[in-house]
């Protein structure tokens, strides 16, 4: 799972460049799935039919990012935000872009502190326009972060954990379900960051009989914490609400159920300000039968997070079950 | 001249009545079919039986303007208008601007109070909105509610004319230039379903354009657009978002869509081959209606081709002749090579 992760999280896609990541994940369930394909809107999907209820498994696997709107004549880049990023927390880091071009983001001589992305400029190092032409274009999208580090207690701490973790557990519980003959679905959906405008598409293709969505939540252990009762370590949350949904109290009893029996304790996530794919797909077609289990983080939507992997491994283990005692 | 005509029409968010019967007039018996759905859309249909991609051209009716919400019944402020926006104005530029309210084109005026009379903090900040109102030269408020009720929609008095070199300044070029621009596609044959959709509500959150969508099922949407161009006084190249007279411009991200790269660079390729000018759009602020359409259905996949109007959303916006020119031999570049199979889906 770990290799995974960290195999993942090395994929730099920003929202709307996620085809080589999409590749990647199709190409890990190939042997196993009766279809596979990329749709309009660059979701990645993969079938395989069985026995049961149609499940859909959903995980995003884009991250925020930059996006290049301007070369000036000394060759530094001006960009605009994909997704939640802000101003303050992209300055003075490093950029890379989906074409391998890097660069540090630079603040404007004389602001104080970044509250705006048209303070800010990239330097690529390119010594003049034709130098940085040759190295960048507009509508070139990048990363902010640091790659995937051990940080001691079995937690993992980088750039686009937030949600390759879950791309990782969608994947592996595929496999899983595929393997044992059921009837399932996985989607590595895109344009999340920027507010959920890919996974219906992809729910509208599929019209599951049940889709659950794994996705990264915000941990409130943490020095000003929101008032959740969310703790890193302390295992999955089952999603109750968040900005775009309430769940259905037929999959809650499902997994509370379900992660019983298992042992595994359950948190609870209500999350007011959260904007998952569950709620896109929730409300696709005549609205489908949709809920979340999430994983908690230490910073969630930004470029960084923390994550344990006893909860990654939990929640791993709680999602196949609880698709496997799912009955219509 | 059709852009001349649309730019005058009566068309606020909701009121698009006047601009659809232009376009049905201009359409009328060169399409097979059209027809008006339930929130006021206008689709004309071409070759819907004919094989090949379906392709959806849209552009908006509607233009920003004000709605009446109270005439004022007493005191000295008898007979005067309040009023609230449709769609996003700044304040700033509504102060004097003479104004129509409803298609029978009550004229009126926007007023505040004079420069003599402001405080010193008042002359400070603009005013807003709240402060400002519509003056029909009533005598008081039965004269007033004679001929104006609250929930009617205004638009500003602004008649198109050309001015400079290859300019034109007038209202509602956001979107009228893209009505004209479809206008003018639909009398084209293409080998393919080709609809053209002439959309309402785009002005406050896309909303005809998802019931288009949702409706034609396209395979390949293109919106046509009018968008904001800053390329004036103290504005560095990054502010600008598109030059006047630079060529139609190409999305790469906005507030509602992230570009679909392959058809971007179809678009920018082909205008490359035609030797057509095109520009990208740099700037996050702002959507058009392919925002809502690339989000229906299994997704659809597309772009735009928006027109630099400056001052957009303002009571005279000015726009180039040559972009609106460039734009529609852009559009005819593009639909001639989804005909000729250079772009696949």
């Amino acid at each position: 799972m770990k290799e995974w992760i960290v195999r993942l999280a090395g994929e730099i896609a920003p929202s709307g460049s996620e085809g080589r990541i999409a590749s990647v994940l199709l190409d890990a369930v190939q042997d196993l799935a009766d279809e596979t394909h990329m749709d309009a809107l660059g979701n990645a999907i993969a079938t395989k039919h069985g026995d049961g209820p149609h499940v859909m498994i959903a995980a995003h696997m884009d991250e925020p990012g930059v996006m290049v709107i301007d070369i000036d004549d000394n060759g530094y880049l001006r960009v605009i935000p994909t997704g939640g990023l802000t101003a303050s927390e992209t300055a003075f880091r490093q950029v890379t872009f989906t074409n391998g071009t890097i660069g540090l983001v630079c603040l404007e001589d004389g602001e104080k502190r970044p509250e705006q992305f048209d303070q800010l400029y990239i330097d690529i190092g390119a010594k003049h326009r034709q130098e940085a032409e040759s190295r960048a274009f507009i509508g070139l999208s990048g990363v902010i972060g640091g790659s995937v580090t051990e940080v001691g207690n079995g937690r993992l701490l980088g750039r686009a954990l937030d949600n390759r973790v879950g791309c990782a557990i969608a994947l592996q519980a595929f496999r899983d379900l595929a393997q044992r003959g059921l009837h399932v679905s996985v989607v590595f959906t895109a344009q999340n960051a920027p507010g959920a405008r890919a996974a219906q598409a992809a729910a509208f293709a599929l019209e599951p009989d049940l889709a659950i969505v794994v996705d990264a939540t915000p941990a409130s252990d943490v020095p000003g914490g929101k008032r959740t009762a969310l703790q890193l370590g302390a295992g999955p949350a089952f999603k109750v609400m968040d900005a775009g949904t309430v769940a259905p109290l037929a999959v809650k009893q499902l997994v509370e159920d379900t992660a019983h029996a298992l042992g595994i304790t359950l948190q609870y996530e209500v999350w007011p300000s959260g904007r998952s794919d569950t709620g896109a797909i929730q409300l696709t077609r005549a609205g489908i039968l949709a809920a979340g289990i999430s994983y908690p983080v230490h910073t969630a939507g930004a470029a960084e997070a923390m994550v344990d992997l006893a909860d990654v491994e939990a929640t791993l283990r709680l999602l196949v079950a609880s698709v496997q005692a799912y009955r219509k | 001249m059709l852009l001349k005509t649309l730019s005058e029409a009566f068309g606020p968010t909701g009121f698009e009545d006047e601009v659809r019967n232009v376009i049905r007039g201009e359409l009328e018996g060169r399409v097979d079919e059209m027809k008006t759905d339930v929130l006021g859309n206008l689709i004309a249909v071409k070759g819907a039986a004919k094989p090949g991609p379906k392709v959806m051209l849209d552009a908006h009716m509607d233009e920003v303007g004000l709605m009446v919400v109270q005439i004022c019944d007493g005191g000295a402020d008898a007979g005067l208008l309040k009023f609230r926006s449709l769609g996003g104005i700044d304040p700033r530029v509504l102060v004097s601007k003479p104004v129509f309210i409803g298609p029978d084109r009550i004229p009126g005026v926007i007023g505040a109070k004079p420069v003599h009379l402001q405080a010193p903090e008042e002359r400070q900040k603009p005013i807003p909105m709240e402060k400002l109102y519509i003056d029909i030269g009533a005598k008081d408020a039965a004269d007033a509610k004679s001929v104006v009720k609250p929930g009617d929609a205004a638009v500003f008095a602004t008649r198109y004319a050309e001015f400079g070199e290859r300019a034109a300044k007038g209202k509602s070029f956001d979107d009228r230039v893209g009505c004209a621009l479809l206008v003018e596609a639909m009398r084209h044959e293409v080998p393919y379903p080709l609809y053209g959709a002439f959309t309402v509500q785009e002005e406050i959150g896309l909303r005809g354009a998802r019931a288009a969508a949702y409706q034609i099922q396209p395979d390949i949407a293109i919106a046509l657009e009018g968008t904001v161009c800053f390329d004036v006084v103290g504005a560095p190249s990054h502010g600008q978002s598109t030059v006047l007279g630079k060529g139609p411009a190409l999305t790469v991200q906005d507030a509602q869509t992230i570009a679909d790269r392959r058809f971007a660079e179809f678009m920018w390729e082909t205008a490359q081959r035609h030797g057509i000018p095109v520009q990208w759009r740099r700037v996050k602020g702002g959507s058009n209606d392919f925002g809502a359409i690339h989000r229906i259905g299994k997704g659809v996949v597309g772009g735009s081709i928006s027109v630099p109007v400056r001052y957009i959303h303002a009571p005279t916006q000015v726009v180039s002749l040559d972009d609106v020119e460039n734009a529609q031999r852009l559009l005819q570049a593009v639909l001639k090579e989804i005909a000729e199979g250079s772009f696949t889906l």
